[in-house]
């Protein structure tokens, strides 16, 4: 009798339970089978979702760190900057490098002078002019070490920097280096209001001053930063919305749940298996598109069996990266083909290893490990990146590799990478990462990460891969500014390594964001950094 | 009474200075260079260095040690290492959201969990006492996690009454507190029905029944004092967890609280934020236990400290 009465309440208690989960549910459960399009589907029109007033909100998935774009190393914390700050040249949507505030540009033939025009009229938010003279100031101050500002290194190569007139200005390096003028693109390069940096000194990250289409208003860095229009802006016509309020919202449910409600306006990342759920309802848009952040899995090719090309290559023709795309990002990328993503510039084709287990198994035969062999692959402990490991530890088991899956929290990962001086005392085998050349530039999506001198701790060549012709052309490749010799080098480095596979490339993600279908003009670039100066509302 | 309490106010400085040294040892004996992770994925083993030297990590660990004791009896919390700012303001700011939420959770955990476990102590095998512990067993087993996104979309998305994160209103205070306080509601419960099962058998309650008192005057005035003593424990040091900021609540609803301030720190290995966290939580559990401890003496005479 008692039992039986339990045993009642239990099962009432479970149905009201599962009903009340059925009815909230309103997830359309995607399967694996379905094949994705690279695209999301078009949805049928929506009608316009209401939107009161004139002030956005945007989502981001976390905290925001300074705002002092020259000791700023996070993707986030540049995207709102760029509400505020503008460098002398930009990217557009293609991350092709467009002029901003500068009118015009060159270098010189040995890559080490580079000149650029100012735009005339404009000022900071705080009315003092811009001109040659504050974008000295503000070279000036990253490039010295003693500031110890973090992106110090983007400009370690300036020697002197000249206001030649009042908008003229001159850089000249220590010694050539193409990719500078990618350099000045690069967020970092934003400029600040020399009266701000005087005023504020170190402090300008919490209290910036640019000359862009929004001004600061405040920042509480447990909640929220709100910046409002630039009634002075020097592009007529922009801003057209009063003002964006950036809420960091770590949680993904709750950043999409936002969205729905009309909390937010604007949120990204949307994790990829919502995306289908939410795309088509509550006046809500998903857009994705190619993004400069490559995957790829890196082999230590200082350790057996790793330094023998024919089991790397082998490596590279078991793993199926349609299906790696499929399983792991739900078909938002695009697979590899080439050491660098196709967005960056003097990326070159090649040709790719097609998913052949009979082809790799020759191979491996053919290197002596006919039986396989065993390894580990470490990797972040997020649930993508545990994802991706394990579809690899499949993939590669087909060819007799067993591989142990070793996720590890951040701090812990860099530090069994980084704290190896010797490349002799590295333990690490495979590697699972993922690189974003912010410059936009080959170079920067190469050296750090191939070059012979970039290993731990220096730089992030886990795979501490040497080719001295490799090195050469890399460094060919950056004494001169000449686009075309640039390419030619840039070419020949893309074919050297990707034959020599010391790699398997696996994909290059999409960026993916939600917003509500009455906002136009704000839109995530290929390095995944924010653009809302166009933002917006159609009524 | 007032003696004891001034006795056991002054031993928390001994005890915090002790505390302190542990924590500054474990916390640097952690994998992981938070010069490296401060610097960023991109730096340059150039910049990593500079960036060590500017936090001052290159210097030998007794000297940071001192460094950091002396500022620590100075007053001065440091600096946090990922945003420079002083770590008494990051963690100043964090504490009020952090503190009502938790009042709110424990209030609502409190009213219901005690419901329950009275109902379900003095209904003993009947269906209030199954639906009861049903419930608590719910509270305790459903994740957080889970309960609040659910919360969310039933009540946000769906119905529009509360908004699905921030703390702006007091209607921002509603979901997360029901989420936080589930769990403890659910373990008061089940405290207070056990303990209230035990008192009721007792003499004196028995004693009570024969004098001809209404049942409810037994439970409510006479049982219950006695039965909330091991209550008061555990709510206290629920209270005490709480006050750490709930990291799983908070990162759901968006709370500008104290648990994912924690969290980044410990990812960004900023020490000194993780330090100064760590003395609060370790301050919030002596004066908690300490509160507690006086409490015993209110409800129970016969505990009362000299």
């Amino acid at each position: 009798m008692v039992i039986r009465k339990y045993l009642t309440a239990v099962l009432t208690g479970f149905m009201a339970v599962s009903l009340v989960l059925a009815g909230c549910s309103s997830q359309s459960g995607s399967s694996e089978e379905s094949q994705k399009p690279k695209t999301v589907t078009k949805q049928k029109e929506q009608s316009l979702a209401k939107k009161d007033g004139n002030s956005l909100t945007i989502a981001i998935k976390d905290n925001l760190i300074s705002m002092d774009p020259q000791d700023t190393n996070d993707t986030l914390s540049g995207s709102v900057q760029a509400t505020m700050y503008e460098g002398l040249v930009g990217f557009d949507k293609d991350m092709k490098m467009v002029p901003v505030l500068a009118e015009s540009y060159e270098a010189s033939d040995d890559a080490k002078v580079f000149t650029f025009k100012l735009k005339q009229g404009i000022k900071f938010h705080d009315g003092t002019p811009f001109n040659a003279e504050a974008v000295k100031v503000n070279i000036d101050r990253v490039a010295n070490p003693d500031n110890k500002l973090k992106r110090y290194s983007m400009f370690a190569l300036v020697d002197k920097t000249e206001a030649v007139d009042e908008y003229t200005f001159r850089v000249t390096l220590k010694e050539p280096f193409g990719a500078m003028l990618n350099n000045f693109a690069h967020p970092a390069a934003r400029i600040i209001s020399p009266e701000a940096l005087k005023k504020y000194g170190k402090e300008v990250s919490k209290q910036p001053v640019g000359t862009g289409p929004f001004k600061f208003v405040e920042w509480d860095p447990s909640d929220h930063l709100t910046v409002e229009e630039n009634p002075d802006y020097w592009e007529k016509d922009l801003p057209k919305v009063d003002s964006i309020k950036f809420k960091p919202v770590p949680e993904n449910g709750a950043r999409v749940a936002m969205l729905q409600t009309g909390e937010a306006d604007f949120i990204y990342p949307v994790p990829t298996e919502q995306v289908e759920a939410i795309n088509g309802k509550d006046g809500i848009v998903v857009e994705n598109r190619p993004s400069i952040v490559a995957r790829y899995m890196t082999m230590n090719t200082t350790k057996k069996p790793f330094n023998d090309v024919k089991v790397r290559q082998a490596i590279n023709y078991a793993i199926n990266k349609e299906a790696f795309l499929k399983v792991v990002y739900r078909g938002f990328g695009s697979e590899m083909d080439s050491i660098i993503p196709a967005g960056l510039q003097f990326y070159s084709k090649q040709k790719t290893y097609q998913y052949d287990l009979e082809k790799a198994k020759k191979l491996l035969k053919e290197a002596g490990y006919e039986k396989g062999f065993t390894t580990t692959i470490w990797g972040a402990n997020n649930s993508d990146a545990m994802k991706a490991m394990e579809f690899l530890q499949q993939q590669l088991g087909q060819v007799g590799i067993k591989v142990e899956v070793v996720p590890m929290e951040a701090g812990t990962l860099s530090d069994k990478i980084w704290s190896v001086q010797d490349a002799k005392d590295a333990g690490v085998e495979l590697y699972y990462g993922g690189w974003s050349s912010s410059t936009g530039d080959a170079d920067w999506g190469i050296r750090p990460l191939l070059a012979g001198n970039s290993i731990p701790p220096k730089s992030y060549n886990v795979g501490y891969y040497q080719n001295e012709k490799a090195d050469q052309l890399i460094n060919a490749a950056l004494q001169t500014a000449d686009p075309a010799k640039r390419q030619a080098a840039y070419a020949d480095v893309q074919k050297i390594i990707w034959d020599d596979a010391p790699w398997a490339p696996l994909i290059v993600e999409d960026t993916i964001a939600g917003k509500k279908n009455y906002l136009e003009g704000v839109y995530l670039l290929p390095d995944g950094s924010l653009s809302a100066k166009e933002a917006e509302i159609k009524r | 009474m007032f003696r004891y309490i001034l006795k056991r106010l002054l031993g928390i400085i001994p005890i915090l200075l002790i505390v302190s040294i542990f924590i500054f040892m474990f916390v640097h004996m952690i994998p992981g260079d938070p010069a490296r992770l401060v610097a960023g994925p991109d730096a340059g083993q150039k910049d990593v260095e500079l960036v060590r030297q500017q936090l001052g990590l290159d210097k030998p660990i007794t000297t940071q040690y001192f460094t950091y004791i002396g500022n620590l009896f100075q007053g001065d919390l440091g600096v946090s290492m990922k945003t420079k700012r002083p770590v008494y303001d990051e963690i100043a700011q964090r504490f009020m959201p952090t503190f009502w939420l938790t009042v709110w959770s424990m209030v609502w955990a409190i009213v219901f969990g005690l419901l329950i476990g009275v109902i379900s102590a003095t209904k003993r095998n009947k269906w209030q006492d199954y639906a009861g512990m049903f419930s608590a067993v719910s509270g305790i087993s459903l994740p957080s996690f889970w309960l609040g996104l659910m919360l969310i979309q039933l009540f946000s998305v769906k119905l529009g009454w509360f908004p699905t994160g921030g703390s702006d209103s007091w209607k921002a205070y509603v979901l997360p507190s029901v989420t936080l306080g589930a769990g403890v509601a659910a373990v008061i419960a089940r405290f207070a029905r056990s303990s209230l099962m035990e008192i009721l058998k007792e003499d004196y309650i028995r004693t009570g029944r024969a004098k001809g008192l209404k049942e409810n005057a037994v439970v409510w005035r006479h049982a219950l004092k006695n039965a909330l003593i091991p209550v008061i424990t555990m709510t206290g040091l629920q209270f005490g967890f709480l006050l750490g900021g709930s990291i799983v609540v908070e990162t759901v609803f968006s709370w500008p609280g104290l648990g994912r301030l924690l969290i980044d720190s410990v990812s960004f290995r900023d020490y000194p934020l993780i330090q100064a966290e760590m003395l609060l939580f370790a301050l919030e559990f002596i004066l908690i236990n300490l509160l507690v401890d006086i409490l015993y003496g209110v409800m129970n005479p016969q505990i009362r400290y000299k």
